[in-house]
């Protein structure tokens, strides 16, 4: 069939037959056409191997954790805005040392300051065990950060080994700062109180120290830590009882004599009644209580307290056992008296933190010594030679009777005759001090001139008076020493004060004096040490030159030669054990410095 | 007192030992730089399964997931940011609420593919790439308080803290 449209759109349809016609030839294989196909079915096993699934369980293991938490002292300052940068300053305690000032100057781009080179963390001591308290410590940021981040403010940036002070101390429940001289131990505790204090691991704080000293860290305390009250323990009894037990401050400052006094409130009743208790108890110049029989000794201990710090500068003034008498009230039976100096360093060692000068300041001005060996006038000689000789033969004669008194008295006459004459005044000491005095004056420079003896001190004077001296002793009286001091800083016509080793040894910052003379020899270098201190400190103006006067061919030659054996001995001992040898004089010392014979035998002087 | 005052910040570390195994500490600090908790681990140590199927994300799984996840969820204060100075430990990022960045002491250390470098101030960060919203976060809750806070000197004092407890841990057992 086809189909074809027209032209018109007519569809047409043809068709046609579609049945072909189909030729067959037999050729037999037609038939096989039409047959169905035979179909055989075969069956075939499928069996595989059995696959075996192992599981492998990977549990989510929760690690075991263990948790501390740490009281927020609300005191702690949050950080407030930047500070600008302080400039670098030179104080009387502090310098800012150029490195630190670099770095403190942040980079253009880098805003925040880089963090210091060295970073101060604070270290739990051995006797801390309990793993929490020590995690407390290690977890505290580096005293800088502290600094930085405005949570403790400094009037001036504080050197390193201040930072390791204050690192040493806060964390100790029983210590002993025994830095030298000037370097800051006042400071150094005080931060020290007042991170305790931020916080609020101490609410309470004594602090005693020598009575010229109050007011000094009084001045100290509103410098490094201006927003901790204090109260100062002074006037009548009632006042004071009110102080110490209702004055809502936490620091409180007293001094040794007045403990005495108000020994009752403090200490434990006889029928039981609690006394005062102070969550810490710091001594200043604790050498004080070396002696464990003395009462102030017996006082200190009797405080009920759950810290306690000493501060000293010569933790052994004549003898190891000194220490003893520390430790007796930082932590009782710790040291034992015949205790080898090896045995006391190595069980101290961990409680005491000691810094000379020489280790921590290497920029510090130098200290000049010089032996100004005088020879004494004929007259003054002839004096000195006849009461030696008659006081020797005197001792002789005393034979078994003799005893250290009555040498320690003819040291002190034959110390006084190499002052002054006693028969004309005359003094070839003096004559050589206003000597140096002349020039001292001329360059606008100021002296400290130490005596043992108050009436010495008055007898310069007269010889002295064009160079405006000053007087601060024994003799003058609490209220007027302080403006003496400033009188003697600020005034550029006062260019010496006279002071005794008693009054003028500890605690004063005079490092504007770049002269120190040693009228006469203390025993104990220890002493000499801290005088000359007052003006060898942090912030020293140029080197400090110390005079140390001898009379030659005297007692105090033989003196000079004993101490500063005994000074060589201090300082190798310190070095290899950290535990310091016996510097003063000992009994057997001021015997052997006449040869005398004592009822035990002769007593070679020591060598 | 400012926003920040309540803010804490939370800082991870890990560490391991040759012979113990894995070590994490969280330390979490105010904003003064002062501790508030202190969280750390018993040693951790991937079973010989962990070690073959986890292969090359045998760490990252402990880092991350298994350890730091665990310590960060532990801390009860009120974490704004979480720091860590171990790449592997960005794992927990996704485990985890808070922002999360690694910090190191240069920029170069932080070039690894997984990781979206910022600076903040003078510090270098990084946040994972699928965690790029982090960045403002972190930059939002910390770029006040850069002049106070060095962002490296937390990580000292976890592990100086970390071998004290095990040295305590020791003592107990001798």
């Amino acid at each position: 069939m086809t189909f074809s449209w027209s032209t018109t759109g007519t569809l047409s349809i043809a068709s046609m037959d579609a049945a072909l016609s189909v030729d067959t030839f037999p050729t037999g294989f037609q038939s096989a056409l039409g047959r169905p196909p035979k179909i055989e079915i075969e069956s075939l096993p499928l069996e595989a191997p059995v696959i075996k699934a192992v599981t492998l369980r990977i549990p989510r293991v929760v690690p075991k954790i263990i948790s501390f938490t740490f009281p927020e002292a609300p005191t702690w300052g949050q950080p407030k805005a930047p500070v600008p940068p302080k400039p670098p300053t030179l104080s009387a305690g502090f310098v800012e040392s150029p490195a630190e000032t670099a770095s403190a100057t942040p980079a253009e781009g880098d805003a925040p300051k880089p963090e210091p080179r060295k970073l101060t963390r604070i270290k739990p001591p051995g006797d801390i065990i309990k793993l929490e308290d020590r995690l407390y410590y290690v977890l505290q940021p580096p005293l800088e950060t502290l600094v930085r981040s405005d949570s403790l403010q400094f009037p001036f940036e504080p050197f390193p080994y201040q930072f390791a002070g204050v690192a040493f101390l806060y964390p100790r429940y029983a210590a002993i700062l025994a830095d030298e001289m000037g370097l800051g131990k006042t400071m150094q505790s005080i931060t020290a109180v007042r991170m305790l204090v931020r916080s609020g691991e101490i609410r309470s704080c004594l602090l005693v120290c020598p009575k010229p000293l109050v007011t000094n860290w009084k001045r100290e305390f509103s410098l490094w830590a201006p927003e901790i009250p204090v109260t100062i323990i002074e006037g009548d009894q009632a006042r004071r009882r009110w102080q110490w037990t209702e004055a809502n401050t936490p620091v409180r400052i007293a001094n040794y004599e007045l403990l005495m006094r108000d020994r009752d409130l403090l200490e434990r009743s006889a029928d039981g009644k609690p006394g005062l208790h102070f969550d810490l108890v710091m001594l200043d110049e604790a050498q004080r209580i070396k002696n464990i029989n003395n009462t102030t000794s017996e006082i200190v201990r009797g405080i009920s307290r759950s810290r306690q710090w000493a501060l000293t500068g010569t933790p052994i003034e004549n003898s190891p056992d000194d220490l003893v008498g520390i430790f007796e009230f930082l932590s009782p039976g710790y040291l034992r008296t015949g205790m080898t100096a090896k045995q006391m360093g190595e069980l101290a060692g961990d409680y005491i933190l000691r810094r000379t000068k020489e280790m921590v300041l290497t920029d510090m001005p130098p200290k000049l010594f010089r032996d100004a060996e005088i020879e004494l006038s004929p007259q003054q000689q002839a004096t000195y030679e006849m009461a030696e000789n008659e006081g020797v033969m005197h001792l002789n004669e005393m034979g078994e009777q003799i005893t250290i008194q009555h040498v320690f008295e003819l040291v002190l006459r034959l110390k006084q005759i190499c002052n002054f004459d006693p028969l004309t005044g005359a003094s070839s000491k003096l004559e050589r001090l206003v000597a140096d005095m002349e020039e001292i004056a001329a360059s606008g420079k100021k002296a400290i001139v130490f005596s043992q003896w108050v009436h010495a001190l008055h007898k310069m004077m007269p010889a002295l008076e064009r160079f405006g001296p000053l007087q601060y002793h024994g003799q003058i009286p609490s209220a007027k020493r302080d403006p003496i001091l400033k009188e003697f800083k600020e005034n550029p016509k006062r260019h010496m004060i006279l002071m005794s080793y008693g009054a003028g040894s500890v605690g004063l910052n005079l490092q504007f004096c770049e002269y120190v003379f040693l009228f006469d020899r203390w025993w104990n270098p220890a002493i000499e040490d801290q005088a000359i201190n007052r003006a060898h400190r942090i912030g020293a103006k140029g080197a400090v030159t110390v005079t140390r006067m001898l009379a030659m061919g005297t007692i105090e030659e033989r003196i000079n030669q004993v101490l500063e054996h005994k000074r060589d001995i201090f300082n190798t001992v310190m070095e290899q054990t950290g535990a310091p040898g016996s510097l003063g004089l000992s009994q057997a010392d001021i015997f052997g410095l006449f040869n005398l014979r004592t009822p035990k035998g002769p007593i070679k002087a020591a060598a | 007192m400012s926003v920040n005052s309540a803010l804490a910040i939370g800082f991870l570390t890990l560490g391991e030992h040759s012979e113990l195994g894995l070590f994490g500490g969280y330390l979490v600090l105010n904003v003064a730089g002062r501790p508030l908790e202190f969280h750390c681990t018993a040693p951790v140590k991937a079973n010989r399964a962990q070690e073959i199927l986890y292969g090359n994300t045998l760490r990252p799984y402990l880092y991350g997931e298994q350890i730091g996840q665990t310590l960060i969820k532990k801390a009860k204060a009120n974490v704004g940011v979480v720091l860590t100075d171990v790449e592997h430990a960005l794992s927990a990022r996704p485990h985890i609420e808070l922002p999360l960045a690694i910090v190191a002491a240069d920029a170069a250390s932080l070039s690894g593919p997984r990781l979206l470098p910022m600076k903040l101030g003078p510090h270098h960060l990084a946040v994972d790439v699928n965690y790029s919203a982090d960045k403002a976060a972190i930059n939002d809750r910390l770029s006040n308080l850069l002049d106070q806070l060095d962002l490296l000197e937390p990580f000292t004092r976890i592990r100086e803290a970390l071998e004290e407890a095990q040295k305590s841990a020791r003592a107990q057992a001798a």
